[in-house]
């Protein structure tokens, strides 16, 4: 634990990208007080470009890091590629939010500064959150990217919707924070460690400890305790059911920037925290019998949440009249699907996930952005508001078309290939056929989903054509075009994203 | 005293804590019973570490749950008071402009 000075250098050298980020959002706080911005672009270039440096200094760890062993910085966060490809997945995400902060026709622009600042800060609070096999460590990230979450959520102060989302967004965040760590606390005593490569026995840790192997075969009653606490943490920054019920509320009441940055950011983060959890502590890696028979358990477990979270948020997304909230509510669907390749439990069913992951973020993103330039001309959100509007700004509604369908799950958009893996690692030989009743499920959901999605085309296209115009906004028209093209090519051009995402997973154990 | 004695009163603190949550109808106790449970696990970090031996992870976590606790306060009341000057009230029953 303690350690020398040199090797405090060489842990400073390998968190470099986190002291960029680090260094940028300060410096954004005092370029914003020294400049005084009404325009908010020079600040959001200038996070953009932090955010840059930060992939490109993450990607030069990342060809550096595949070896078999880890380094890991202070002791405490591991650099390995599993971590790089979330942190990397982060900054590509905020880079979009951000320039959709810039664009956000309805975004007063006093203390701009500020919105940059926290959702930096967001990001640190993902770094540490998913670069990391010690729980204190997680539980500091997940608290950081919290808090961030909440001020961003009540970021417009004068407005009530967004300062009532702010409160609903800190209670259920606060409960389910305090769940996580009691059940944590609970992991402690029954194993004397917060290191999960400790738990998992792959590493030796100080002072008495003992493996989870051990603390399921002595009190397996308490560890399904501390299981179910720490898994409940997980589920609300996933928003999955029965832990979902902050995020139609606060998706709708939040700034739309930042109801884009929970749905993806935020969301892959909860995802990569619990990946790397359930991967260290059951997975492979020498694991005992009882921890793998215990680890099936728990995949059963999440296979019922799976199924239950996506009918409740596709049911509920067919009922709304707000575009926003039905992108909430199919968000919460999403986080269903992607359980489904967690609830697998085995190398391939991550690795699909971590795929979805990657598609979620092409087509999710230019949803948002559509429903951002179009709420932005309307000043509202309703299906009406968008009746006709599909023959003034085409390019805009056929990209947004095209990310429909692609949430859908329907060729040749890449969610028909994130689903494609996700079924099959669920029909895995290995799990002799076990969650087919889950596969079934994520089918029937996927064409219940169409239902509602196909409705907002609707609405753009086949509506009387509106009185409104609407003015150009070719930045973001741009943006959205990109991203609905990557949407259909990263289909036909999937293999290197594949053997990418596998390359980040394979290591994470050594 | 043994580790039991330290284990019942952190569940009786949690416990109380969650009851405080979904019975009351008002923020700031709501933000009590969030403060409880986080003391709740505080008092089973200290107990562990304390009986069942081991370095000094146990006794960390107390430090960083104390300024945790703080961070969130700090946090949660300043969007409680705005929420107070939009709504005049501290109910969330009373503000409820968003639901389906």
């Amino acid at each position: 634990m303690f350690l020398t000075g040199d090797i405090h250098a060489k842990s400073l050298g390998l968190l470099a990208p986190e002291l960029v980020l680090v260094a940028v959002s300060l410096l954004i706080l005092v370029l914003d007080l020294v400049w005084k911005e009404r325009d908010s672009s020079r600040l959001g270039w200038i996070s953009i470009g932090g955010l840059a440096l930060t992939s490109f200094l993450l990607l030069l760890a990342f060809g550096r890091s595949g070896g078999p062993e880890h380094e890991t910085a202070f002791a405490l966060v591991t650099i390995d590629r599993f971590g790089i490809f979330f942190k990397l997945f982060t900054c590509a995400a905020l880079a979009v939010v951000i320039f959709f902060v810039m664009q956000d026709r309805r975004e007063r622009k006093s203390h701009i500064g500020e919105y940059y600042f926290l959702l930096l800060g967001a990001a640190i609070g993902i770094f540490f959150m998913v670069g990391t096999n010690n729980l204190l460590l997680l539980v500091l990230g997940l608290e950081l990217l919290s808090l961030a979450s909440y001020s961003l959520a009540g970021f417009h102060k004068a407005e009530r919707r967004s300062a009532e989302a702010a409160m609903k967004y800190v209670i259920f965040g606060g409960l389910s924070a305090g769940v996580m760590v009691y059940g944590i606390s609970l992991l402690y005593g029954l194993t004397g460690t917060l290191d999960l490569r400790v738990m998992a026995g792959v590493a030796q840790g100080e002072g008495v400890t003992r493996s989870l192997a051990q603390a399921i075969t002595e009190s397996p009653g308490a560890v399904a305790i501390a299981m179910v606490m720490i898994l409940g943490g997980f589920s609300y920054k996933m928003s999955v059911a029965p832990f979902h019920f902050w995020a139609p509320d606060v998706y709708e009441g939040a700034p739309t920037p930042v109801t884009t940055f929970l749905a993806v950011g935020s969301k892959a983060a909860g995802f990569g925290a619990l990946l790397r959890f359930l991967a260290v502590l059951f997975q492979d890696g020498g694991a005992a019998e009882a921890v793998r028979a215990y680890g099936l358990q728990v995949g059963s477990l999440l296979a019922l949440l799976a199924a239950v979270t996506m009918t409740i948020g596709n049911l509920a997304a067919m009922r709304q009249e707000s575009v926003k909230r039905m992108l909430a509510y199919s968000s919460v669907a999403h986080a269903g699907y992607l359980l489904v390749g967690v609830a697998a439990m085995t190398s391939e069913g991550f690795e699909a996930a971590m795929f979805y992951l990657v598609a979620y973020y092409l087509m999710n993103l230019g949803a948002f952005g559509v429903l951002l330039y179009f709420s932005g001309e309307t000043g509202e959100e309703t299906f009406d508001s968008l009746d006709g509007l599909g023959y003034k700004a085409p390019l805009i509604s056929v990209a947004m078309v095209v990310f429909l369908i692609s949430l859908t799950g329907l060729p040749p958009m890449i969610g028909f290939l994130g689903k494609w893996k996700l079924i099959q690692a669920a029909m895995d030989p290995a799990l002799d056929g076990r969650l087919l009743w889950l596969v079934i499920c994520l089918v029937l959901n996927s064409v219940v989903s169409l239902y509602y999605y196909l409705r907002v085309a609707k609405h753009l296209f086949l509506k009387q054509p509106a009185e409104r115009s609407v003015r150009p906004a070719p930045a973001l028209t741009g943006l959205l075009v990109v991203l609905a093209v990557l949407n259909v090519l990263l289909l036909a051009y999937a293999r290197p994203l594949v053997e990418w995402t596998s390359a980040s997973f394979d290591l994470i154990l050594r | 005293m043994g580790l039991s004695a330290y284990l019942t009163v952190s569940i009786l603190l949690f416990t109380l804590g969650v009851i405080c949550i979904i019975s009351r109808r008002n923020v700031l106790y709501v933000l009590m019973g969030i403060e409880m449970i986080l003391n709740a696990s505080s008092i089973n970090f200290a107990a562990f570490n304390r009986f069942n031996g081991g370095g000094l992870e146990g006794r960390m976590f107390v430090i960083f749950i104390i300024i945790l606790a703080a961070a969130e306060a700090a946090v949660a009341l300043a969007i409680v008071l705005n929420v107070f000057h939009l709504f005049h009230s501290v109910k969330p029953s009373e503000a409820d402009l968003l639901r389906e």
